[in-house]
C-alpha cells in the first residue's frame, strides 16, 4: 500500500442498513486529496446482524442484498471491521455457509485488515479448562482475579448454552398435554431473547476471528489506524474489564474484596446453570428425566393437582423470560464503546452497552471523558434506543444536543431499531423507548432504519 | 373393642442439613416431630400438598401414599432406609423428596404455632400451601405467593451429580418462613426500605440457621472431631472447656456449618452460607467506628447485606446464650472436660429458645415499615410478657449487648429495658364488647374507630382491622398468657405535590413528577390482655415525616416507581438478584 501520510478524510457518508431489529453501520471516508483510486476510499464496518425484519422487507433476502451492497460499496476492499459485541442481532451478518454462500463470505471476502471486538472475544482470555462444569475445581471467593477473568468469559459461553437449552424448554411448555399452554406473548419474547443469546453465532464468530488481524479492546485500549484509515482517531471507551469494574465497586464497599466475591458467585452460577441446561437437553430430546426409575402419571393429571401445575408452568415461563433478560443485558454490556474522531468531528457508537458498561467512563475517569463527549457531533443510539443504554448522564452532557433546528453543529442521532420486537409499552421497557425517542427527536436531527428500505445515508462533509 | 386415641403427632425421617453433611459416608438424618393426620397421597395435608410436577421435563411423579394408622402408629416409611449401611437411595427416590420437604414445613409451620399459641394462616386465600420439590432444572428456590406455593429446583452441581435443593434443610426452612411471614405479616412485602425488605431474609435466614442449630444431630456432628480424627481437646464423649469459648464455637459450629452447607448449592440458598460466613465475621462496631452504624454505609443499602445485620446480631446472641450455659454447666469444676452430650443440648435448647422468642416477637412489630429498632423492642417486650425474670440466662441482655454491637438500639428509648411503653392514652371501652374483641375485626375496627384520636390514627386514611387473633402461651415455668392480638393497616394514595400539606411536610423526592402517585402507609398491632384491657399499641403513622420521606426516597433511588409490574415473584427476583448481584442505577434510564 502506497503511503497515506498527510491524507486527511473530506467527506465521510455514514450507512445505516435496514436489518430489521440489528445492527449494520457501514462508514465511508472520502480521501479527496489521494492520488492512487485504492486510496480515495476507506471502509469500516459496525457490525452486521438482525433478529427480525419487518413485514416489508423480504426476510430471507434482506441480509444478502445487504451484504451485496456493502460489497459494491468496497469495492473489493474493507478496511476495519468492529463486531461490538456477539448478540446475533450484531454479528449473523458474519455468519458463513460450508459453500462460502453465506453473507459473512461475502465479508470476509472483502478481506478486512483489522477486526475490533470486545476483550471478552479473546481466546487467551478464555479459561481452556473451564471452571465448573463437570469438574471439581473452583475458586475461592476473593482469590484469583486473573482466573475470574477467564471465569467471566466463560460464564459468556455459559450464557449462550442455557439460551439453547432455554428455546428448547419453552417449547415444552406450550405443550397442550393435559394442561394449557403457556401464554403466547410470553412464549414470543422468551424465544426471541434466546435466539440472540444463542449458540446460532456460532460460524459468525469463527469468521470474525479469521478474517482479520485481531484487537480485543477494553476501556482505554490503544489501537493507531493512521495507516489504513488516515485523519482518524479511534478511542474506546467500554467495555471496563472487571480490573476496572472493580476499582468503581471499591470505592463504594467496605469490603474490598466484595467485587471479586461477588464477581465468583455470578460466574459460578452461570456455570451451574450451564450444566443444568445439559438436562435440559436430554429431557427434551427424550432420552431420560429426573428419575429415570420412577413412576410417573401416564395419563390425565388429578383434578387437584391442574390448576397448581398450569401455575408452575407459568411461573417457570416468567423465570425463563427473568434469565434470558440477565444474560442478555450482560452480554450487551461486553459492547464496544467506539468513539470515532474525524474531521474536527465526533461520532460515538456503542453497540448495545448499557449503563453498567458506561458506568466506568461515566464514573472514573468523569471529568476527563464528560469533556472528551460534550461535543458529539453523531450518536449512534445505543441498544436501538432502549431505555437502559442512552445513560442519562450522557445525554444530557451532549452540548450538541438542542430544540433549535438551525443550531450550528446540532446533534446528530440514528436508530436501527424495529418496534414490537422488544419488551413492551406496560412495563416501560419497549424498543425504542417512547420517551427516548422523544428526546431524540426534539433535540437533534433524529435518523431512524425503521421506514428504510435498504439503507439510510448521511454525509458529512470536512473542511480544510 | 376399647377406642384408641390417635397419636397427635407423628415423626418423620429427613435430612438433617444437606446431603453433603455425612458421618461415616452417609448422609446425616434426623426425625421430626409434627401433628398427625391421615395424609392423602401427595403427601397432602391440611396445611401442605406436595405436587411433583417437573416443569423442565413435562413429568408428574406419582405421589408418596402413607399406610393408614396401625396399632394406634402412623409408620415412617423410610426410617428404615435411613438407618441403613447405606442411604444413597434417600437421594434417588423423589418419594424421600416429597416426604423431606412436607416434613419440614410441617415442622417449621408447627414451630411458628408452637410459640405463637394459635393457628397461623398463609398468606393467599387457602389453606394449603403447594410444595414442588423438583419444579424446575435450575439453580433456585423460593416462595411464590401469587401461586400459593414453595417451588424448589434442581441442577447439575459441581461434581457433575444433580444437586436437589428441596433436600436442603436449611432452604426449606428459609422458603417456608417467607411463606410463614408473609401469612402473619402480609404488608412485609411492600415496598418500604431496605430495612424492611432485608428482614424478610435475614429473619428467614434466622428461623432456617436456628432450626438447624436446634437439632443435636446438627450440633453434634460440628463439635464432633472431623472425618474421625480426633481433634485436640476431646476425648471420648468428654470436651475440653478450651474448645468452647465464644471464638472457637463461632469456627466450630457457625463457620462449620457454613463450610460444610454445599458449596453448589449457594446458587440455590442465594448465598446463604457465604452470607452466614459474612454474618459471622461482620466485626461489632466501636466507638471509634464512623459511621456509628452499618445501615449508612452505601452497601447495606441492599437488602440482603442489610439483613446480615440482623443474622449478625442473633446468631452472636445464640453463641453467647450457649457460652452463658455452659459457663452454667462448668460452676463448681472449672477446668474439668464436659460431657459432649450435654454441651451439645444446651446448645440447641439456646437456639430454641432464641427461635421462640424471634418468633414471638412478631406479635408486637408494627405491621409495616418494619426497622430493625422496632424488632429488638418486639423481642424484649414479648420476651418480658412471657418470662418477666431475665436472670437466669439473661437472653435480653444479650440480645440488646449483641444488637448494640451492629449499631441497632431498641426503637423504645424511654423505658430502661428497651421494651415498649405500655399504652397509656385515654381509651374508652363503654361500646366495645369483650368476647367479640377476641375474634371479631369489625368489633375491633369500632374501638379503634371510636378511639381513633386517642390511637393517634390518620382519620382520612383507608383504615382496615386485618386480623384479631387470640392466644396462648406457655411460659418456661408453665405460666399461660393469654393475649388478643389485632393489627390494623391505613393507607392513603395521592399526588406527590400533596405530600406538602403533611405537618410536618413530607418530602417529595428529588425528580418525581409532582402527579406522580404515591400511597403511604401506616398501621398498628394492638395487644389486648385477658380483660380485654389494651396493653400496647405497636405503630407507625401516616403522618410521620421522619419515617415517610426516607422511605419514598429509597423507593424513588431504586427504582420502585419505574418498576411497578415486578411485584410479582418478588423472592424469584430478589434471589436471583442476590446470585448475581444485579442492581441498576436507574436514574440513568429513560
Amino acid at each position: 500500500m502506497a503511503t497515506t501520510t498527510g491524507l486527511k478524510p473530506t467527506s465521510l457518508t455514514i450507512r445505516a442498513y435496514q436489518v430489521g431489529f440489528g445492527d449494520c453501520f457501514l462508514l465511508t471516508f472520502l480521501y479527496a486529496g489521494a492520488t492512487r483510486k485504492a486510496d480515495k476510499e476507506r471502509h469500516l464496518l459496525i457490525d452486521f446482524g438482525t433478529t427480525g425484519m419487518p413485514e416489508t422487507v423480504d426476510p430471507d433476502g434482506q441480509m444478502m442484498r445487504v451484504a451485496r451492497d456493502i460489497e459494491e460499496r468496497c469495492d473489493g476492499k474493507l478496511h476495519l471491521v468492529v463486531a461490538s459485541h456477539r448478540h446475533k442481532d450484531h454479528i449473523s451478518g458474519f455468519a458463513t455457509r460450508e459453500d462460502g454462500s453465506g453473507t459473512g463470505d461475502i465479508i470476509a471476502g472483502l478481506k478486512p485488515e483489522i477486526v475490533v471486538q470486545p476483550w471478552t472475544e479473546d481466546p487467551k482470555a478464555k479459561d481452556p479448562k473451564k471452571h465448573g462444569k463437570g469438574s471439581k475445581t473452583h475458586v475461592a471467593f476473593g482469590q484469583q482475579e486473573n482466573s475470574l477473568q477467564q471465569q467471566f468469559v466463560s460464564a459468556l459461553s455459559d450464557m449462550n448454552a442455557l439460551s439453547e437449552a432455554i428455546q428448547l424448554e419453552v417449547s415444552n411448555l406450550t405443550s397442550t398435554k393435559f394442561t394449557r399452554g403457556l401464554n403466547q406473548e410470553l412464549v414470543d419474547q422468551i424465544k426471541f431473547l434466546s435466539e440472540d443469546n444463542g449458540l446460532a453465532n456460532k460460524s459468525a464468530v469463527e469468521n470474525l476471528a479469521t478474517m482479520g488481524t485481531n484487537h480485543f479492546v477494553n476501556y482505554g485500549y490503544e489501537l493507531n489506524v493512521s495507516r489504513l484509515l488516515p485523519g482518524i482517531k479511534l478511542r474506546f471507551l467500554g467495555p471496563p474489564t472487571l480490573e476496572q469494574h472493580a476499582e468503581i465497586k471499591k470505592q463504594r464497599a467496605s469490603d474490598k474484596s466484595e467485587f471479586w466475591m461477588l464477581q465468583a458467585a455470578a460466574q459460578q452460577f452461570w456455570s451451574l446453570q450451564s450444566a443444568t441446561a445439559e438436562l435440559i437437553g436430554d429431557f427434551t430430546s427424550g432420552n431420560t428425566r429426573l428419575f429415570p426409575s420412577a413412576d410417573v402419571f401416564q395419563g390425565f393429571f388429578p383434578t387437584h393437582n391442574r390448576w397448581f401445575i398450569r401455575q408452575l408452568r407459568a411461573l417457570r415461563g416468567d423465570q425463563m423470560l427473568r434469565l434470558v433478560r440477565i444474560l442478555d443485558k450482560a452480554m450487551n454490556n461486553t459492547s464496544v464503546i467506539l468513539l470515532l474522531e474525524v474531521g474536527g468531528k465526533k461520532l460515538l457508537f456503542p453497540g448495545d452497552a448499557q449503563i453498567e458498561n458506561w458506568e466506568y467512563a461515566l464514573h472514573l475517569d468523569k471529568n476527563a471523558n464528560l469533556k472528551l463527549l460534550k461535543d458529539v457531533y453523531f450518536y449512534k443510539v445505543g441498544h436501538h434506543g432502549s431505555r437502559n443504554a442512552t445513560p442519562k448522564t450522557l445525554w444530557n452532557n451532549f452540548a450538541t444536543r438542542s430544540a433549535d433546528k438551525k443550531k450550528r453543529g446540532r446533534l446528530h442521532t440514528m436508530v436501527s431499531t424495529m418496534k414490537g420486537k422488544h419488551g413492551c409499552k406496560d412495563s416501560h421497557t419497549e424498543v425504542p423507548r417512547a420517551t427516548l425517542v422523544n428526546e431524540l427527536m426534539n433535540h437533534s436531527e433524529y435518523m431512524t432504519t425503521e421506514e428504510s428500505a435498504l439503507s439510510v445515508d448521511l454525509k458529512l462533509t470536512f473542511q480544510g | 373393642m376399647i377406642p384408641v386415641a390417635k397419636p397427635r403427632t407423628r415423626r418423620l425421617t429427613v435430612i438433617a442439613q444437606d446431603p453433603s453433611i455425612r458421618v461415616d459416608g452417609r448422609v446425616l438424618t434426623t426425625e421430626v416431630e409434627i401433628p398427625a393426620e391421615e395424609i392423602a397421597p401427595g403427601p397432602r395435608g391440611y396445611r401442605v400438598q406436595v405436587v411433583d410436577y417437573d416443569t423442565s421435563s413435562g413429568v408428574l411423579y406419582q405421589p408418596l401414599e402413607y399406610p393408614p394408622l396401625q396399632n394406634a402408629q402412623y409408620l415412617d416409611p423410610f426410617k428404615e432406609d435411613a438407618q441403613r449401611a447405606t442411604n444413597e437411595n434417600l437421594i434417588t427416590d423423589p418419594r424421600f423428596h416429597q416426604q423431606n420437604v412436607y416434613a419440614i414445613v410441617m415442622k417449621t409451620l408447627a414451630r411458628f404455632e408452637f410459640a405463637l399459641g394459635r393457628r397461623i394462616s398463609w398468606g393467599f386465600p387457602g389453606h394449603q400451601i403447594n410444595v414442588a420439590p423438583h419444579a424446575f432444572a435450575d439453580a433456585n428456590a423460593f416462595y411464590s405467593k401469587h401461586d400459593q406455593a414453595l417451588v424448589f429446583g434442581y441442577f447439575k452441581g459441581l461434581s457433575g451429580q444433580v444437586v436437589f435443593s428441596c433436600l436442603s434443610h436449611d432452604v426449606v426452612a428459609h422458603e417456608t418462613t417467607h411463606a410463614i411471614l408473609d401469612g402473619l405479616r402480609n404488608r412485609y412485602t411492600d415496598p418500604s426500605s431496605p430495612e424492611q425488605a432485608g428482614f424478610h431474609e435475614g429473619f428467614s435466614d434466622v428461623v432456617a440457621l436456628l432450626s438447624v442449630f436446634s437439632l443435636t444431630e446438627v450440633v453434634g456432628t460440628l463439635l464432633q472431631p472431623k472425618g474421625g480424627q480426633k481433634r485436640k481437646g476431646y476425648k471420648s464423649d468428654l470436651i475440653s472447656p478450651a474448645e468452647l469459648t465464644i471464638e472457637k464455637l463461632r469456627d466450630s459450629v457457625l463457620l462449620g456449618l457454613a463450610k460444610q452447607m454445599g458449596h453448589e448449592m449457594e446458587g440455590v440458598r442465594g448465598n446463604r452460607a457465604h452470607a452466614l460466613r459474612r454474618s459471622v465475621k461482620l466485626r461489632p462496631l466501636t466507638d471509634k467506628d464512623d459511621p456509628k452504624t452499618y445501615e449508612k454505609l452505601e452497601e447495606f443499602q441492599e437488602p440482603h447485606r442489610r439483613g446480615e445485620i440482623l443474622v449478625a446480631a442473633m446468631l452472636n446472641a445464640f453463641l453467647q446464650a450457649w457460652r452463658a450455659r455452659i459457663t452454667q454447666l462448668e460452676r463448681g469444676r472449672p477446668g474439668a472436660k464436659l460431657d459432649l452430650k450435654m454441651v451439645v443440648e444446651q446448645g440447641t435448647d439456646a437456639a430454641d429458645q432464641l427461635l421462640t422468642m424471634a418468633i414471638r416477637a412478631l406479635d408486637y412489630a408494627p405491621p409495616t415499615d418494619l426497622q430493625f429498632r422496632d424488632y429488638l423492642s418486639a423481642l424484649v417486650t414479648a420476651d418480658k410478657e412471657l418470662v418477666p425474670d431475665d436472670s437466669k440466662y439473661q437472653y435480653r441482655k444479650i440480645l440488646l449487648k449483641s444488637f448494640r454491637d451492629y449499631g441497632v438500639k431498641p426503637a423504645s428509648f424511654n423505658s430502661p429495658d428497651g421494651s415498649w411503653e405500655a399504652c397509656n392514652a385515654q381509651l374508652t371501652y363503654d361500646r366495645s364488647h369483650f368476647e367479640s374483641m377476641m375474634r371479631d375485626p369489625d368489633e375491633v375496627f369500632r374501638f379503634i374507630w371510636e378511639n381513633r384520636q386517642a390511637l393517634k390514627l390518620e382519620e382520612h386514611a383507608y383504615t382496615k382491622v386485618t386480623s384479631v387473633r387470640p392466644c396462648l402461651r406457655i411460659g418456661p415455668d408453665g405460666f399461660a398468657l393469654r393475649e388478643t392480638v389485632a393489627e390494623y393497616i391505613q393507607m392513603v394514595t395521592l399526588q406527590a405535590q400533596e405530600l406538602q400539606f403533611f405537618d410536618p411536610p413530607i418530602g417529595k423526592p428529588e425528580g418525581m413528577s409532582p402527579d406522580e402517585e404515591v400511597t403511604l402507609y401506616g398501621g398498628g398491632s394492638l395487644i389486648f390482655d385477658e380483660y380485654g384491657r389494651l396493653k400496647y399499641q405497636v405503630f407507625n403513622r401516616i403522618n410521620n415525616s421522619s419515617l415517610q420521606t426516607p422511605r419514598l426516597k429509597y423507593l424513588w433511588k431504586y427504582g420502585y416507581f419505574a418498576d411497578k409490574d415486578t411485584e410479582e415473584n418478588a423472592f424469584a427476583r430478589l434471589h436471583l438478584s442476590r446470585a448475581l448481584n444485579l442492581t441498576t442505577n436507574v436514574a440513568e434510564r429513560f
